[in-house]
This record gives structure tokens, sequence and C-alpha cells, in this order.
């Protein structure tokens, strides 16, 4: 109770100040919200919690200028810390998240994110039917999760390296290549180690439901390729600059690395190898602590708009849920969107109901000597 | 009750600082280490000695705890080795300009840590200065890729930020033996050399172990180094406990090897304290 006290005065001051800041406003923004007074959200701050990538100001700006408010990125590493910082009670510091297909559904279940209201959203229509129709984000009959990117989690290559392309996971462990591989750091590098082995040709599901058998299993072959690994990444960040630096000619990484680094005039390359290749989607969710709700609805209208999803594309080189988004394309980024053969290739992130002990398993393997 | 009030009301603003940000949370930590979690890390109030039979069951947090306290020895020790040359020459070799010389040992504190654990990333990386070195010398054909990302890049980073907590409380020991002490040795005969192994330094001895116990127990508590700097192999337990907070989510766990490592800490400042103690012969170390 106390809290609320303490902040009921400041709410209060600053709708004061937002009203008095309102006057000069532009009201040509026709938006599908009609009945919002958009001149009331100036000078407001839209806290985005996100992978890197997802708040660049190539397509943040625009948004900014348009209702004089500021877009504020801030990046996490992993979807476990997406989920971490959230039951400490980041919800309420954040107003949008990006969480992956591995914790969406968790993040709707424990309330962390609130609806979605379609109808204002007015490219709902034209969203991947295939990635809205997904019911891991409904929740009596609403959605929770606006489709935004998907992608898969390449084995990026250094071409001017590795001569040719590999074809398998296995040339992590050759020889040739020791202490030239860089890991994500996190559990995923067990799913990886279960789609070498070849556990979800039949079943996809299965690299997220691994016996204890199986964990163990992987554990031993991870640890058996540590020789070869240079560094496990935190960030996407980390792993641009081990490229650039010629740290590492192999890596597990996402088409952002190879965006950023061909900016930089360097050969790399990705490939899903013949054992395939696991993948995420990406969902945008106003999360239940917020309070800029209605601004967050703004955004995601804003950002699904194909002109923007257009952008998001360019920036991070991760397909976008927008189809229309098509015809702002340059060729080469025609290619990436003209993935529509690879959607069913990957084995995307699904919920992890063991997570507590992948993530053990994980540390397990960082502190075998 | 007057007199008694005017004595620690001065103490006041610290009593209640200490409180509300080291005892309190604490305190809750330690409640907090008897709780469970489910599987995404939600924290079930209750009573459990789980994470403790866990801590102690798995070589993964139990054995990390001694390896980092064994990097933490390594350390202080290498530390300690640096410290004693170069407070030795600030103390006596030098006339002027010590207050010069030893504030720059002070300097690396103006630039924050992460700047510098970066900067060992620029000089010992493949195409790091050390390399392009040692290759144009043609002592290596190839980059050596230990260097970097490894517990040698870790160890090298902790020692270069840590000396200056060495090297400080050395000097000053150094500075507090009296020179008729020095001067009487070697009138007795001693060269330099045995001045220092027979007078100097167990004269010093209290100094240079508060000093290596800033190294160690700064150490085991790094978990900056070994992230930015450490390569596959090397974890600290701060790392863990980082990664049990902010990525695995198991908040109980966490804090049970966190008041573990407490209780290691405490202990290795007893000890210390005891033996400084123990090797105080100066007047001005008998408190």
């Amino acid at each position: 109770m106390q809290k609320i006290n303490a902040v009921a005065p400041v709410i209060a001051l600053l709708m004061f100040l937002a009203a008095c800041g309102g006057n000069s406003s532009n009201q040509n923004s026709t938006d599908s919200t009609g009945t919002v007074d958009v001149s009331k959200l100036k000078g407001s701050t839209l806290n985005i919690l996100c992978w890197e990538g997802y708040a660049d100001a190539a397509f943040t700006k625009e948004f900014e200028d348009k209702y004089g408010v500021t877009v504020k990125g801030t990046y996490f590493g992993s979807s476990d810390e997406l989920v971490s910082k959230l039951q400490n009670g980041g919800g309420e510091a954040y107003d949008l998240i990006s969480p992956s297909s591995d914790v969406a559904g968790y993040i709707v279940m424990n309330d962390f994110a609130a609806p979605i209201d379609p109808k204002a959203i007015t490219q709902w229509d034209s969203l991947s039917p295939q990635l809205r129709n997904m019911n891991d984000v409904m929740k009596d009959g609403k959605s929770y999760g606006m489709p935004f990117t998907w992608g898969p989690d390449y084995l990026i290559y250094d071409a001017d390296v590795v001569k040719t392309e590999p074809t398998s996971w296995k040339v992590f462990e050759d020889p040739q290549y020791k202490g030239k591989v860089a890991l994500w750091d996190d559990i995923s590098n067990i799913y990886l180690i279960g789609q070498m082995q070849g556990l979800d040709k039949t079943d996809k599901a299965a690299l997220y439901n691994m016996t204890d058998g199986q964990l163990n299993s992987a554990k031993a072959e991870l640890i058996k390729m540590k020789p070869q690994i240079r560094k496990y990444w935190a960030t996407a960040g980390e792993l641009d600059n081990m490229f650039k630096n010629k740290e590492v000619a192999l890596a597990v990484g996402w088409p952002l690395t190879i965006a950023n680094l061909t900016k930089e005039g360097r050969n790399l390359k990705a490939v899903i190898p013949s054992e395939g290749a696991t993948g995420w989607i990406d969902r945008l969710m106003i999360t239940s602590g917020s309070k800029n709700k209605q601004l967050a609805q703004l955004y995601l209208d804003y950002v699904s708009q194909p002109e923007n999803m257009a952008k998001v594309l360019a920036v991070t080189n991760y397909n976008v849920a927008n189809p229309g988004s098509v015809r702002y394309l340059t060729d080469d980024q025609k290619k990436i969107a003209d993935a529509s053969q690879f959607f069913d290739k990957l084995n995307f992130w699904q919920m992890v109901k063991e997570r507590k002990k992948y993530n053990e398993i994980w540390n397990e393997v960082k502190s075998a000597q | 009750m007057q007199s008694w009030f005017k004595k620690y009301s001065l103490l006041l603003p610290l009593v209640v600082w200490l409180l509300l940000f080291l005892v309190l949370p604490y305190l809750y930590i330690l409640i907090q280490s008897f709780y469970t979690t489910d599987s995404f890390g939600k924290t079930i109030p209750g009573f459990s000695i789980d994470s403790y039979q866990r801590a102690f069951s798995n070589s993964l947090y139990i054995g990390t705890v001694f390896r980092t306290l064994m990097y933490a020895v390594i350390v202080a020790f290498i530390c300690i080795f640096i410290s004693l040359p170069l407070a030795y020459f600030i103390a006596f070799k030098v006339k002027k300009n010590k207050t010069l010389l030893y504030t720059l040992i002070a300097l690396p504190f103006w630039v924050s840590y992460i700047v510098r654990a970066y900067a060992w990333k620029i000089i010992l990386g493949r195409e790091g200065l050390l390399n392009e070195f040692l290759m144009w010398t043609g002592i290596t054909k190839e980059p050596v890729e230990y260097f970097l990302y490894s517990t040698f890049s870790t160890i090298v980073c902790l020692v270069y930020i840590l000396t200056p907590f060495v090297a400080i409380p050395v000097y000053t020991a150094f500075e507090q033996i009296p020179k008729s002490l020095i001067e009487a040795a070697k009138d007795l005969g001693a060269g330099s050399f045995t001045t220092f192994r027979k007078v100097i330094f167990p004269l010093a001895l209290p100094g240079i172990i508060s000093g290596g116990t800033f190294a160690l127990v700064l150490t085991m508590g790094d978990f900056l180094a070994p992230l930015l700097l450490g390569g596959p192999n090397t974890l600290f337990i701060s790392n863990i406990i980082q990664n049990l907070f902010g990525t695995s989510n198991d908040r109980p766990l966490g804090s049970a090897i966190g008041m573990l490592i407490l209780l290691l800490i405490f202990l290795i400042l007893q000890l210390a304290a005891h033996y400084e103690k123990k090797y105080s012969s100066l007047k001005s170390d008998t408190r």
C-alpha cells in the first residue's frame, strides 16, 4: 500500500505535465485508434526489453518523431535472462518484450503479458497466418503476442578460412578448426547435440524433452567438444567482435551477425547443415505491468506495417511476420524473405519443461576441466 | 544515558546504512536459500535444505568454490610477488617524488574496470599487440591463442586490477619500519638481502597478509574478468551465482552458495586477522 501512496502523486504530476505538453497536438495522426488522444502520449518513453537489433533506430526513429516519444531498447542475451528479469519485477520497468517460442507460452501462462487487441493493429490480418494462429500465446481466446520475426540458429562460417561450405555440424569437431569455434552460452547447445544425434528425426519435440540418458550423452559430447571452442559468446555483439578480430571461424549464430559483418566488408556465410537447425519465432508482447499499454499498442501497429517490417529485416536479416514487406525489399533482401521452403526445415524452439535441469547440465559443461 | 547517546549518535547514520543495505539483504538471502523453485524458477517459500544439499553434492558448485579459491590464492601470491619489489623500491630506494610514485600505483583506479578488462582483449588477442610483437620479433610464428579467452588471461587481468590493493598496504608497512632497525642490521654486517629477509620482511608481514587477503577476497567475488576474458574452461563461482540468479533462475541455490562463500570469506578474514596480529612486532602494529 505504501508503494502506491508514494507513486500516486508522481503519476498525477506526470499526467499533469503530459496534459500541459499536449497542447501543441498534431492532429494529423489518424490512426486506427481513433478514440485515443495521442497528443497525451507526448514525452513518454516506451521501454522495450528485446533481443539485440529489435530496437534499432532505423525503424524506431520515425515512431519517435511521429508521437514525440522516446523508444528505449534494452537487450537481453538469452531467454532465461528475459524470464528472470520478468520474475524479478521487470514487467513494470518494460512495456514491450520480445520472447522467443521457448518461453512465450510460459510468459503468457504466468500473466507476465497483457492481451493484445488485434483490432488496433491494422495489419493483423496480413501477418503470416501460420505464425498468427500458433496457439502457444493464446489464452481464453485472446492473443498475447504479435508475430514479429523468425529465423534459424545458423552454422556461421568465415568463408575466408573455411573454404568449402560445411555440410554437417560435425565440422565443429574437425581438428583443423581447433580453438576456432564459438558456441552460444545457452542451453540451446544441448538441442544442437540432440540434433546432431538425430533425436528429432521423427519427433521435433524430442530436443526439448530429452531423457536423463540423452542429456548426459549431450553433456559428454559438449565436454568432448571443448578443446575446439574458443569462447561461449554471451551476446550477439560479442560474437560479431570475435569474427571481426578473427578469433573464430565457425559459430552458431543468427543472421544478424552476417548482416553486421557484411557491412564491415567481411566474407561471412551461413548454412543449415544436413542435420537441420533449430530456429525461433519471436513475438512482441505488452507486459502486464506496463504503464504505457496504449503507446505499446500503437508501436505494435506501427512496426507491423509492411514498410517498417522491411526495415526490421534490413537491420537484422531475420524473416519478418508481414509478407507484405516484400514490396519494400532489395533483391538480396528478397532472398532472405523468400525462405518459405526453409521454414519447414527448422525445428523451432519449444518450451522445455525441465529447464532447470538443462541449465544445470549446461553449467556442468562449462565447469568441466 | 545522555553521554552514551552523545558518544554513539555519531555512528547512527552508518548503523542505519549497514542495517538497510547490508544486514537486511544478507538476511533476505539467508531466508531465500531455504526456499525452493519450480522449473522456471518461480520461488516457492518454505523451509528446505535442498539447495544446500545440491550445493554440496554436485562438484559443479562445491568444486568450483574450491577451484576459485585456488585461483584466488594464485592471484594473491602473484600480486604479493610483484608488490614486494615495487613497494621496496618506492619505500627505500626513491628519495624524491615518493608521493608521485605512490599516486601512480593508484592511478588505474581512475579508469573503469570494464574498460581495463577490454584493454586486455586488445593486448592479448589473436591480432593483439602482444602477438603482433612476438611475431614481429620472430619469437613465435603463429599467434599464441592461449593468451586470450583462457584462465591465463583471466589471471593476468585480475593481477593487474588487484596489484594496487596489495602494493599500497605493503608500502605502508615498509614505511612504518623504523630506519634505525635497518641501519642496525647493516651495521651488524647483514647484506641487503639478509636485511630484507630477516628484518624488513618479518616486520612488514602484517601488511603483506592484509594486502594478500584483499586480493584473495576480491578474486573470490569477481565475475567480470572470467566473463570477458575467460575461455570455455574458465568458470568462477561468481559466474555460477550470477548465472543462477540471472539465467537459470534458481535463486534459492544461488543464495545458498552465496551464504557458503560468505562463510568462507569470513573464515579467511578471521585467519588473516589472527596472523596479522601474531606477526605484528612493531609498536605501531599492536593496536
